[in-house]
């Protein structure tokens, strides 16, 4: 059996490289990628404990993120084209008109 | 058992329902909606005579009608209705006269062409019936608020003409100044509320038997630190503040002369029976607080005096008929004042009901002439008027004679009672009251000829004008109110004929002393004649007095109508009181009160409250815009964060994170 530390290494791992991409890109394509990665960090950790733990909760509980991600990916993607219909591109530093 | 009594709500309402009726449909009535008010105080005058019948009986009702707020732990605050001989008399008094002036309006008003006729008829309905519930109000409270809407009714009625520039001004004159005084009314109320938790007039828990209980120490009520004594006569002089605006006594007396802007009718009513008798029947009213004051007492009889030889010394140069009238009205309500400051409560009274129904007279009187001089008032553009309009003549004469206090018209034994009571009680050791007396008994000569100066000049000599030769003709809706009023002009003083009692000692002809004796224990005469701090004295015997006062009064108004006699009775009278020089342009501009308020509110007042606003504007609102003005720089700081950029935003939030990672470790040790 795989001991419980790698995935949590894998799940930081892959959390730390969304949150790169969220502070590094400007893209809103690759924004909502890098957001996706992070989501499944936590699902990983989710699925990791309740392997350790031989408990179905966590894993029932991953199911439902990724439900809730596809949802999110379609507002997301409906987001991202009105951006592009208004500020002809999807640079997220464009669209700074409505602060104050 | 539903008595007649039960019935005094409507005498209220039915002026207020012809209110209504010629506000929402006069225009579409004929005569402007003339005959709802005719009906309205005609049905009012009934059950006010059927109210006097059943109190004559005995009778006195005093319920709570409405609370309109209720009190928890606290006063509640309702309208009530309080019948008992002084408000059924003034009850009488007030529909009769409005009675009188609604039928006089259809000749003053209707016959001359007026326009604007239903406003006018509601403002006079509204004006009966806030009077009438003024006159029955059960306590204070109710009592401010209807003088409030009689004040409200006069500013309409006054500024009737708006489209000329006179009416207007005078009639915000009128409010303001009348204002001025209830300001401090209203205080006064506030205060009774709070020493006694009741504004009652009558009955054991009414708030001038709590003041009487609280002196003989047998209540106590909330003084706030001060001698009973101090305080009532501290609130009795607040609420005197309503009574010297309305009842117009000096100094607040200066709109009184201007409202004669408003129809001769409207101030017919205002002087004989409505505004400007509020004030005076208000201190009627609430004579048992007075009473037990001497100090609010003297001050009450010497603003009376004064105000009485005051206003007198100023009708004596006026050349208008209805500005003579008006200080005439001014110096007789400085009678009644003087009375019930003298003691004289029925005295007071008494003058009260012969003054509304002279003055009316001679209002009417004077609105028939107008009628006849085609809306020329001045008296040097008449004279010669008695051949031609004989109706007004005799009872113009008839209110004259009772004006001037000649015997045995009405005036004559209601003013003799005023100064011999005023006299009796100044002997009594009171030299302030003597003081008072001294002035009204030298009003007296004065009243006797302005009174017959503006007589001859109007009706007698010969006509100095193309319109005095060929005067307008008046209708019986005119003639009609005269007479009556003339009527009762000359036989009103019976009702209490105390001077041939005290002379000839036939007994119970007093009526009216009778009738105030009546009613609710601690709201009669015999009940203030024991509270009242004077003494009586005589001079030799009692008889003796009464015969001296009334001789010297009457041989005082004889000798002012003789001269008057002497100087204008003559075909061709001439300006004899420009003989009087300087004295007549100091007379002739009122003492300069006019010129001496204006300076007050443009010299003092306005100045203040420039002070005021600089304080305002520089502190108060400084401290609020400066408070604003630091958020707004720190929040125009604090917003340069908000920049929009979603890559900024992240980062932030990983860096708060971040940073709250690091504090839990950190606390928590798990570096250690």
């Amino acid at each position: 059996m795989v001991p419980p530390e790698y995935y949590l290494l894998l799940s930081a791992a892959v959390f730390c490289i969304g949150l790169f991409g969220i502070l590094t890109r400007r893209n809103a394509l690759l924004f909502l990628m890098s957001v996706e990665l992070m989501l499944n960090a936590a699902n990983i950790n989710l699925v990791a404990f309740s392997y350790v733990w031989g408990n179905v909760t966590g894993q029932t509980l991953g199911l439902f993120t990724m439900a809730l991600a596809a949802a999110e990916v379609a507002i997301g993607i409906g987001i991202i084209l009105v951006l592009y219909r208004n500020f002809d591109g999807v640079d997220v530093t464009d669209a700074t008109t409505m602060r104050w | 058992m539903a008595g007649i009594l039960d019935f005094a709500p409507a005498i209220v309402l039915l002026p207020f329902v012809s209110f209504l009726v010629a506000l929402s449909v006069g225009d579409r009535l004929p005569k402007g909606g003339a005959f709802a008010g005719i009906a309205a105080t005609a049905g009012s005058l009934v059950l006010a005579i059927a109210t006097v019948l059943t109190v004559a009986g005995g009778q006195t009702y005093d319920a709570t009608i409405y609370t309109w707020a209720e009190g928890i732990d606290a006063v509640d605050l309702t309208f009530g209705v309080l019948i008992d001989p002084l408000s059924a008399m003034m009850l009488l008094i007030v529909t009769l006269i409005a009675f009188l002036v609604h039928v006089f309006s259809l000749g003053y008003m209707n016959d001359e062409g007026e326009t604007g006729l239903p406003r006018y008829y509601a403002g006079l309905g509204l004006f009966t019936a806030s009077m009438l519930g003024f006159v029955v109000a059960d306590n204070l409270l109710m009592a401010f608020m209807f003088f409030e809407l009689v004040g409200l009714c006069s500013y309409l009625l006054i500024g009737f003409h708006f489209r000329e520039p006179g009416p207007p001004s005078a009639a915000k004159k009128a409010f303001l100044v009348t204002r001025f005084g209830d300001y401090f009314f209203l205080v006064g109320v506030v205060a009774v509320f709070a020493t006694f938790g009741t504004a009652a007039f009558a009955g054991s828990e009414s708030f001038p038997a709590l003041a009487e209980a609280a002196l003989n120490g047998e209540a106590s009520v909330t003084t706030f630190g001060f001698e009973p004594q101090t305080w009532f006569t501290i609130v009795g002089l607040l609420v005197l503040g309503g009574v010297i605006g309305k009842s117009a006594q000096f100094p607040l007396h200066t709109w009184l002369p201007d409202a004669m802007e408003g129809p001769t009718p409207v101030s017919a009513l205002i002087h004989a029976a409505t505004m400007v008798a509020a004030g005076v029947y208000l201190v009627a009213r609430m004579y048992g607080f007075y009473a037990i004051s001497p100090t609010a007492l003297a001050i009450i009889a010497f603003i009376g005096g004064f105000t009485a030889l005051f206003a007198a010394t100023m009708g004596l140069v006026k050349r208008e008929i209805k500005q003579v009238l008006a200080y005439s009205t001014i110096s007789q309500y400085g009678y009644m004042m003087l009375a019930l400051g003298g003691g004289g409560y029925v005295a007071a009274t008494f003058h009260l009901m012969t003054h509304a129904f002279f003055k009316a007279l001679l209002f009417l009187g004077a609105g028939s002439v107008i009628i006849a001089m085609h809306h020329n008032e001045n008296m040097w553009d008449m004279g010669g008027l008695k051949d031609k309009m004989p109706v007004t003549y005799y009872t113009f004469l008839a209110g004259s004679l009772a004006l001037a206090g000649i015997f045995p018209f009405a005036g004559f034994w209601s003013k003799d009672e005023v100064l011999y009571e005023t006299l009796i009680h100044g002997l009594g050791g009171s030299p302030l009251l003597l003081g008072a007396y001294a002035m009204g008994l030298l009003a007296v000569f004065f009243t006797g000829f302005y009174t017959f100066r503006m007589f001859f000049l109007t009706f007698h000599g010969n006509p100095r004008s193309q319109t005095a030769e060929d005067p307008h003709g008046v209708r019986w809706n005119v003639k009609g109110p005269l007479v009556v009023l003339g009527v009762l002009a000359t036989v009103a003083g019976v009702v209490n004929m105390v001077p041939i009692e005290k002379l000839l000692g036939i007994g119970g002809i007093d009526f009216l002393h009778q009738w105030l004796d009546g009613g609710f224990e601690g709201l009669t005469a015999h009940h203030y004649a024991d509270l009242i701090p004077y003494s009586s004295s005589y001079i030799g015997s009692e008889a003796t007095t009464v015969a001296v006062g009334a001789a010297v009064s009457l041989g005082l108004a004889l000798a002012g109508s003789g001269l008057a006699y002497l100087l204008y009775n003559v075909p061709e009278p001439i300006r004899h009181t420009d003989r009087l020089g300087r004295i007549k342009a100091v007379l002739y501009n009122n003492y300069y009160q006019d010129e001496y308020q204006v300076w007050l509110a443009n010299g003092v007042a306005r100045p203040l409250a420039r002070v005021a606003n600089k304080f305002d504007g520089g502190v108060v609102d400084g401290v609020v815009n400066g408070v604003s003005g630091v958020s707004l720089f720190a929040g125009g700081r604090v917003r340069r964060i908000q920049t929009g950029v979603v890559s900024n935003y992240a980062a932030l939030l990983t860096l708060g994170l971040t940073a709250l990672l690091l504090a839990f470790g950190i606390l928590g040790g798990w570096f250690v």
